[in-house]
């Protein structure tokens, strides 16, 4: 038996294809053409890959790169003025030079805190109903709700407030009618990534808490949310990030005042989209163009700086394994 | 624990750390006007500062304007808020009958004829709960600016302009042309125009000259949206701008905007001799306006078509559109206290250097008197 098989085995291994034991005992140049082709086939389509892969991301790149160019080339002198960051833009004209943009700065940070604040919980709360509670109609209607509300485009949005604020309650506008409207953009941007981050917490880790006895509430405080920390601090700056620059419902509904103005709910309010805007008219003039660029930049600076101050506090804030 | 207490606080950092931060400091306008040009000081407004907010808008093509009458005035009342939001016209009277501004800047008078259902001045007034008063305030003259290579001197009519603008004379030196030009070596070029594709009250004011002065070539609808041929470009910056780029072009714009771009502006024969465009004789076609309002209300209708030698004829007046009894006593004041200045004769003399002309004196007296009626 045993050398039956000592016989077959040479055979066997002789597959066609094998270049190690050519068929015949005599190696072919067509065979090994042959056999090379699949491989080379592999290596080309591999080189193909890679190099539209390193294009994508090339191309990917170009507009970023060129936006942070541009702004950064024209803004980043305002930057460095002795007034930028202390003075606001009170009896600075259009042909008038510099000014500052404190105003805007502190506007555009009360703004956005102001609507993280009202927009966060309400958005986690959804998302922890919709994951951890919710079953049946209700879940689904609100699911449906949130998908729809993640289409409104801003200009709705801020066209929604105003109809409800202005023209049917007969208020004024404010900076807290434009925090209304940005709610409604923020909130399904915070549902939707929360809601992903709590599907991804494990299920052994309720099961666990659970046989431990914990009631559920303390287990969704507790475990889940503390699994899913750092996910939904991104999440929730993303939301953050998504309203900072958001400009059509400051258009309608906070109209811009060159003075500082710490009241959110009444009068004219100061935001750096707005002030972007503001110089934008008087773009053929390089005062007010070097001014917009300066406002730029300082926005895309704040969504940065935010970005990591979230980093910082997902990277300490995550649990430990 | 504790990693759970970090995490508490990281959370309530993000949000509320941001609406902290904006409380750090609490000075007002403390901030001197810096590079204070043009129209400064306004020792007029001095004696009656008012402090506090003061909300206009409407008009971009008085923003300037506006813009010199608000420093002057902020620089003398360090107490002083006054913001204008230049969203145009229509957008301003919008935003006064829905009392979201104390005062609104319009390119027109409010219409007494219905419009869309709606008569602005009876809305205005119903807002108002007394009459509402135009005030012309500012005119800016609208230059036809061109940019032709070797062209620094060129005279158009109505007539002329009108075919130029509705795309019916294509080529700078059509015969049409060089009759007016006599002397002027004009090249081949193709005449290419660029209108404001957005609302403007340039626009129309511009369309009501053609169709005043020229009514047999212009055969459109006056309006703030633009029924010529041509392409379209943003605001009064994208015109100048596309022009100064575009060799045979032509625009009409806003004086101040030809002046920044460097834009050579087109005399006009209205009949008596070629016009150039400079305050005086802008000033000269508003000084023969007729008043259509009744006591205060200034509305003016202009004599587009007017054929007094040295008149500029193609003008625009912003008007303030204001309550003259407020409901709030204490926003009349503001209202009365800063058009006083912007109406004072310092601060008009200053708006030349924009590119505004001033008020003819009749015009400037009667307006002051409106203004210290407002109540």
């Amino acid at each position: 038996m045993s050398t039956a098989t000592d016989r077959r085995a040479p055979d066997d291994r002789a597959v066609p294809g094998d270049p190690s034991t050519p068929p015949g005992g005599r190696p072919g140049r067509d065979a090994l053409s042959e056999m090379s082709n699949p491989h080379r086939a592999r290596m080309i389509k591999d080189v193909v890959a890679r190099i539209v892969m390193w294009g994508a991301f090339a191309l990917a790149m170009v507009p970023l790169v060129w936006i942070l160019g541009t702004v950064v080339g024209k803004g980043f002198h305002m930057l460095t003025t002795a007034t930028w960051w202390t003075g606001n833009q009170r009896n600075i004209n259009s042909d008038d030079f510099g000014g500052g943009a404190r105003h805007a700065i502190e506007g555009t940070l009360q703004m956005v805190g102001f609507t993280a604040l009202i927009a966060v919980p309400i958005g986690i709360l959804t998302a922890v109903y919709l994951v951890e509670y919710g079953r049946g109609r209700l879940a689904k209607a609100i699911s449906f709700t949130v998908d729809i509300l993640s289409g409104v485009p801003s200009i709705v949005a801020a066209l929604f407030i105003y109809a409800v604020w202005v023209t049917t309650f007969g208020l004024g506008r404010s900076g807290f009618a434009a925090s209304l409207a940005l709610v409604l953009l923020m909130i399904p941007v915070i549902v939707r990534s929360t809601e992903e981050m709590l599907k991804l917490v494990p299920n052994e880790l309720r099961e666990a808490a659970y046989a431990l006895g914990v009631p559920k509430w303390v287990t969704v405080v507790k475990v889940v949310l503390r699994t899913a920390f750092s996910g939904i601090v991104t999440g929730v700056l993303l939301g953050i990030a998504r309203v900072m620059g958001e400009t059509a419902p400051l258009l309608i509904l906070a109209p811009y005042t060159k003075n500082f103005q710490r009241d959110l709910f009444n009068g004219n309010f100061p935001t750096l989209p707005m002030m972007i805007n503001q110089d934008r008219g008087d773009f053929a003039l390089a005062t007010a163009a070097e001014r917009m660029w300066g406002a730029a930049l300082t926005l895309i600076i704040l969504v940065l700086l935010l970005n990591l101050i979230g980093r910082v506090i997902a990277h300490y804030g995550s649990v430990k394994k | 624990m504790s990693v759970s207490r970090i995490s508490a606080l990281g959370a309530i950092a993000l949000s509320g750390a941001l609406a902290l931060s904006a409380c750090a400091s609490e000075n007002n306008g403390a901030q001197p006007g810096t590079g204070s040009t043009g129209a400064g000081g306004a020792s007029s407004a001095a004696g009656d500062c008012f402090s506090g907010d003061l909300k206009a808008e409407g008009s971009s093509a008085q923003k300037n304007a506006i813009d010199e009458a608000i420093k002057a005035y902020q620089t003398a009342c360090a107490d002083a808020n006054i913001d204008y939001q230049p969203t145009g016209s229509g957008a301003g009277i919008k935003q006064f009958i829905a009392k979201q501004v104390d005062f609104a800047g319009s390119d027109s008078a409010l219409k007494t004829v219905p419009k869309d259902g709606k008569i602005e001045a009876q809305d205005a007034k119903a807002a108002c709960g007394s009459d509402a008063w135009n005030l012309p305030m500012v005119t800016g003259p609208i230059a036809i600016a061109y940019n032709v290579k070797g062209v620094d001197k060129l005279v158009l009519n109505a007539e002329v302009a009108a075919k130029i603008f509705d795309g019916k004379i294509t080529a700078w030196n059509d015969p049409a042309i060089a009759a007016l030009n006599k002397g002027v070596t004009l090249p081949s070029t193709p005449i290419k125009v660029f209108f404001r594709s957005d609302e403007s009250g340039t626009t129309e004011n511009f369309t009501k000259y053609l169709k005043a002065a020229a009514p047999d070539a212009w055969s459109y609808e006056t309006g703030k949206k633009w029924t010529g041929k041509g392409e379209g470009k943003e605001k009064s910056a994208g015109v100048a701008t596309a022009t100064k780029n575009q060799d045979g072009g032509i625009t009409y714009v806003e004086l101040s905007y030809a002046q920044q771009n460097q834009l050579p502006m087109a005399q006009i024969d209205t009949g008596s001799g070629p016009v150039a465009l400079t305050a005086e004789s802008a000033g000269k076609t508003i000084a023969t306006a007729k008043q259509t309002g009744t006591g205060n209300d200034l509305a003016l209708k202009i004599d587009y078509a007017t054929k007094e030698a040295g008149a500029y004829p193609i003008v625009l007046v912003t008007y303030e559109v204001v309550c003259s009894k407020y409901a709030d006593a204490a926003t009349g004041k503001k209202v009365k206290s800063f058009l006083k200045t912007f109406s004072s004769d310092e601060v008009q003399k200053g708006l030349e250097a924009k590119g505004y002309a001033p008020l003819p004196t009749e015009v400037a007296t009667k307006v002051k008197t409106a203004v210290d009626a407002i109540s």
